[in-house]
């Protein structure tokens, strides 16, 4: 293949990548990795290089967006980048000294088995919303956002501990696998702390930035930033993330909540097969 | 813009994002255009090749003064390099920013906040690199 061809293969695949990342708040790598290992060939290094810069793209691509029209919570965010922030460092350790594969199948197998509580609430719009009471309220993590049909949503939050419980296991896996940080950010969001869809994904997008700079480093210096890869995965990465992001803002939470029960399903398997050493 | 108002402060992270998404961007196409026009016809295999420490293919060592070098002999890598470190930058500049703008709400707790996960990331970003035995 010519670098030209790769060039434009790339900027394509990404686009896709980051109008899907940017929505359900993954980041794209997911995309990103098995298309570069497994249809190009490229070494995995290389494939999680890009990805870090992926996921990098998508959230700061598409969160002046979300932040706009206020449907990201910028306190949630903040709060709950203290747990992945550290997760990503402790990742990066555990790297060193464990074997990374067996995690990973746990990862991906609790990623599995969270597909049941989101296939239960696969048609609910907004949550009830909490009282807000205690840990919530003192860190002041509610808020409020315009739907589609114009409907003002306001909600609130609740058990933080477990969202932050949930968000270090998110960094915990970028640090050590350069993948996986959103689906445990939503989930967390979600299920613990009980947020509307919407916030979830677009907190999550916004998080996940913070999360994947914290790696970055690592990646760099070691050399597994390959600026041909990069190039075109930045490019399409942020034109797909500009494109997702104001499809985000004409979806139903029960319509983004599907995308990413599925998205979920190919993340966790994903996981599993590059556990079990079917995938590279 | 009154500071203390949370909906300009969702306006300045979002342009402190957006700023820096263009100009990584403007910085990455020119480096991809440079890429094209000097090698856009080779193939792609020598690009590709996994040396650890070393830029692909240039043999460029990953350090500042590698960089450095690369920036003034206009190496399309080097400037595709500098737009990715623009592009990694800027949730940091964003974490950066947020800390004097909870300041100027006078929110003590969120500065607190803030301000650690900020040092963690320079600790990760800077130093974690140079801890023998870490990898990710």
């Amino acid at each position: 293949m010519f670098v030209v061809e790769f060039v434009l293969l790339m900027f394509f695949v990404s686009i896709f990548a980051g109008i899907f990342g940017s929505i359900v708040g993954l980041g794209g790598g997911i995309v990103v990795i098995p298309v570069l290992t497994i249809l190009l060939g490229v070494d995995i290094h290389f494939a999680i290089g890009a990805s870090i810069v992926a996921i990098i793209g998508t959230s700061s691509g598409a969160a002046s967006t979300y932040l706009k029209d206020k449907i990201t919570n910028l306190r949630v965010g903040m709060f709950l980048e203290l747990a992945s922030a550290s997760g990503a460092i402790m990742g990066a350790a555990i790297a060193a000294y464990t074997n990374s594969a067996a995690l990973e199948a746990i990862f991906g197998a609790i990623l599995l088995i969270s597909i049941v509580p989101m296939l239960i609430k696969i048609g609910e719009d907004v949550p009830k919303s909490p009282e807000l009471k205690g840990l919530p309220k003192r860190l002041g993590l509610k808020g409020t956002y315009t739907e589609t049909d114009g409907r003002v949503i306001s909600y609130n939050s609740t058990r933080p501990v477990e969202g932050l419980a949930g968000t270090l296991v998110a960094g915990i896996l970028s640090g050590l696998l350069g993948i996986g940080g959103g689906a445990f950010k939503v989930l967390s969001m979600d299920l613990a702390m009980k947020l509307p869809m919407k916030v979830s994904t677009t907190t999550s997008n916004f998080m996940i930035g913070v999360t994947a700079a914290a790696s970055a480093g690592i990646y760099f210096a070691r050399g597994d930033v390959d600026p041909l890869i990069v190039a075109p995965v930045a490019l399409g990465i942020l034109v797909g993330a500009a494109v997702g992001a104001r499809i985000l803002l004409r979806s139903r939470n029960t319509t983004i909540r599907k995308a990413f029960a599925a998205v979920l399903v190919v993340a966790a398997v994903e996981m599993i097969l590059s556990a079990a050493g079917v995938l590279p | 813009m009154n500071l203390k108002d949370p909906e300009s402060m969702n306006v300045v992270i979002g342009k402190v994002l957006r700023y820096g998404v263009v100009l990584s961007g403007m910085i990455v196409i020119l480096g991809t255009i440079g890429l094209i026009l000097s090698s856009g016809t080779s193939e792609t295999a020598p690009f590709l090749a996994y040396n650890p420490g070393t830029v692909p293919h240039d043999g460029i060592d990953v350090s500042p003064a590698g960089l450095l070098h690369g920036l003034v002999t206009f190496s399309a890598f080097s400037w595709i390099e500098l737009g990715v470190i623009v592009l990694i930058a800027t949730p940091v500049s964003r974490v950066l920013i947020s800390v004097f703008l909870f300041a100027a709400e006078r929110d003590r707790l969120y500065v607190l906040i803030t301000a650690v996960v900020l040092a963690i990331l320079l600790f990760s970003i800077l130093v974690t690199p140079f801890i023998p035995g870490f990898h990710a």
